[in-house]
């Protein structure tokens, strides 16, 4: 099966001027400017199935956002080719414009002093939508994102985590095939993180709508996808389920333990590193070697409660992010598309 | 057809979106009206203060002079009704990286970026300047109504406006390489007061070069003066209308590749 995106080596390299600092350097950049080549991204490949709920995570400057445009034809690659839903995204055809939408979580489409439901019918026209399936679709919609009696309030006037639902409800309006999220939920409250994330799942589950999505909030992406992408600097690090990142990078668990009793037991330093807050002790165990050391422990004490958990995301995308810095690829996590 | 209605349709959404935005800061928008009469009313009193002094400026008389500023009034109206604001913002949207969502638009980009503001503030100068052209034809003792004359001046105002539209559009289409751009837009000042001169004061030996360049080069002079000529003068030498006709599918052309080849150097500032 072919893929709804397929990225074959994409490369983008910005020439960027460079001045010195202070009015000197203004006036000599006058006359003799100097330009650096940055690589934002360089030879990305990777191919995307229909309905997959994607990550793209990245350390700031990695190379996301740019993918993501060069993805939904706003800008070209320096190099490489791309097939999105059938078509090369920067000859920018309607027909190919009408079948996916791209959000930006900075970024605004509805006119700032309007009603949402005034920007919602402009999108019916330009998107040519017939005015039953209009109708249909923002009564669906409004209901997914809860806010029905919003849509005739001035867009001014929402907060920010309402005006982010009017703009995915814009953007769902045309019942697009795929879904570009470009920071989605950047600060929005976490009740508004959370209802957004829940509505774009049930959304996926409900149109089987593909999803490439980026976000800095790793809540996003536990909840929404299953695979990642990890980009640094530019190259693709990792390519694979969310779970195998987190079976690699994070190579303990967190046991966190209750004692019976007011006296912790000595020596659980045996075991991984140890921080205790009265009766309760955090392990920091070896992953393999969480089941004997529980054995031990349950045999040796008297424990009230207990729970075992993988490290934090956010933590382990840290290490990912960091070992990206100084290692180079490993080939043995991306699987390349074949070149066409 | 279909796509004529749905472009209509969006156009009429734009208008009204753009009404309602202006409405709901009222005092701006009646300061803004405001204004623009004053300017209307200090062309006027220095057109009064030239022709107390002379007969005629480079062989127009009072009248047809004053409609040629009615000609000038009208088409600066509808310009900057209709797309100045526009083509002004459009540098920020380059600078700022919003252009990206009008680029996502299953819609001409041209289209979109050109017009989605109307400044409705600017619109009633579209209405003084046919006030001021009706004022100055009723006043013209020697001019009759003739259809073949009326037909040549839409057609040539038209042709007028398209040179116009497209110059502006070449001039902001720059913006993609040159981000801030507030001196390109200062050469449409320039070209849009050179447009409110009759051609005919450059016949002088020194000023003929200039007037040359205006024409052939730059055509700013042709955008007035033929129609208003048309019209007013009953004069029309077909070569000035095979000139501006050429002018502006020249224009028409260059102005719609120039932009579509500058998008193509966009760069999306980072979100």
């Amino acid at each position: 099966m072919s893929g709804i995106i397929e990225a074959y080596n994409l490369t983008k390299t910005y020439r960027v001027h460079q001045k010195q600092p202070g009015l000197i350097g203004s006036l000599k950049g006058l006359f003799r400017r100097e330009y650096k080549l940055i690589q934002a991204v360089e030879n990305i490949s990777f191919t995307i199935q229909p309905q997959e709920m994607v990550g793209f995570l990245g350390p700031n400057g990695a190379g996301k956002t740019t993918t993501l445009k060069i993805l939904s034809g706003l800008i070209y690659p320096t190099s490489g080719r791309a097939v999105v839903l059938g078509y090369t995204p920067w000859e920018r055809p309607d027909s190919f414009r009408r079948q996916f939408s791209l959000i930006m979580g900075q970024k605004n489409q509805l006119w700032w002093d309007l009603p949402a439901e005034d920007s919602f019918r402009l999108h019916r026209e330009i998107y040519s939508i017939d005015r039953k399936s209009y109708k249909n679709t923002l009564d669906e919609l409004t209901e997914l994102f809860d806010v029905k009696k919003l849509i005739r309030q001035p867009v001014r006037e929402l907060s920010l985590g309402e005006r982010m639902k009017m703009e995915l409800i814009a953007a769902l309006l045309h019942s697009p095939r795929l879904l570009l999220l470009d920071e989605p939920t950047i600060g929005l409250d976490i009740i508004a993180q959370i209802t957004i994330q829940n509505s774009l799942k049930e959304y996926n589950t409900k149109k089987g709508i593909t999803m490439l999505l980026t976000s800095h909030y790793m809540k996003d992406i536990e909840a929404l996808c299953t695979r990642v992408l990890v980009i640094a600097h530019g190259k693709l690090f990792y390519d694979g389920p969310l779970r195998g990142i987190i079976e690699k990078f994070g190579q303990y668990k967190q046991v966190r333990l209750r004692f019976a009793g007011d006296q912790l037991p000595a020596n659980l330093n045996r075991f991984g590193s140890v921080s205790a807050t009265g009766p309760i002790v955090e392990l920091k165990v070896d992953r393999d070697k969480v089941a004997s050391a529980l054995a031990q422990i349950l045999t040796q004490h008297t424990i009230v409660d207990m729970s075992v958990q993988d490290p934090p995301l956010d933590q382990i995308i840290a290490k990912v992010f960091e070992h990206a810095k100084t290692n180079s690829v490993p080939r043995e996590f991306i699987e390349t598309p074949q070149t066409a | 057809m279909p796509q004529v209605s749905r472009y209509l349709t969006i156009y009429i959404s734009f208008i009204k979106f753009s009404l309602i935005t202006e409405l709901s800061f009222k005092i701006n928008f009646l300061i803004k009206i405001f204004v623009e009469l004053l300017w209307l009313s200090i062309l006027i009193i220095f057109y009064e203060i030239l022709f107390s002094n002379t007969d005629n400026i480079a062989h127009w008389s009072r009248e047809q002079y004053l409609f040629f500023i009615g000609c000038h009034y009208m088409l600066g109206g509808i310009i900057e009704s209709l797309f100045l604001e526009n083509c002004a913002n459009f540098t920020e949207l380059v600078r700022s990286g919003d252009l990206d969502t009008y680029l996502l638009k299953p819609i001409d980009e041209q289209f979109i970026i050109t017009t989605k503001k109307i400044d409705w503030s600017t619109l009633p100068n579209i209405i003084q300047g046919i006030a001021i052209m009706i004022y100055a034809l009723a006043v013209n003792p020697k001019w009759t109504f003739e259809l073949t004359q009326f037909l040549m001046f839409v057609i040539t105002f038209t042709c007028g406006l398209t040179i116009t539209y497209s110059f502006l559009l070449m001039l902001c289409s720059t913006s993609v390489w040159i981000i801030r751009n507030q001196s390109m837009m200062e050469l449409w000042w320039l070209f849009s007061t050179l447009m409110r001169y009759p051609k005919e004061i450059f016949n002088d030996s020194w000023a003929h070069s200039i007037g040359w360049f205006l024409t052939f080069v730059i055509p700013a002079l042709i955008v007035i003066n033929i129609p208003a000529s048309t019209m007013i003068r009953k004069f029309l030498h077909p070569y000035s209308v095979l000139w501006m006709g050429i002018c502006t599918g020249l224009f028409m052309f260059a102005s719609r590749k120039l932009f579509k080849f500058a998008l193509t150097s966009y760069r999306s500032a980072s979100s």
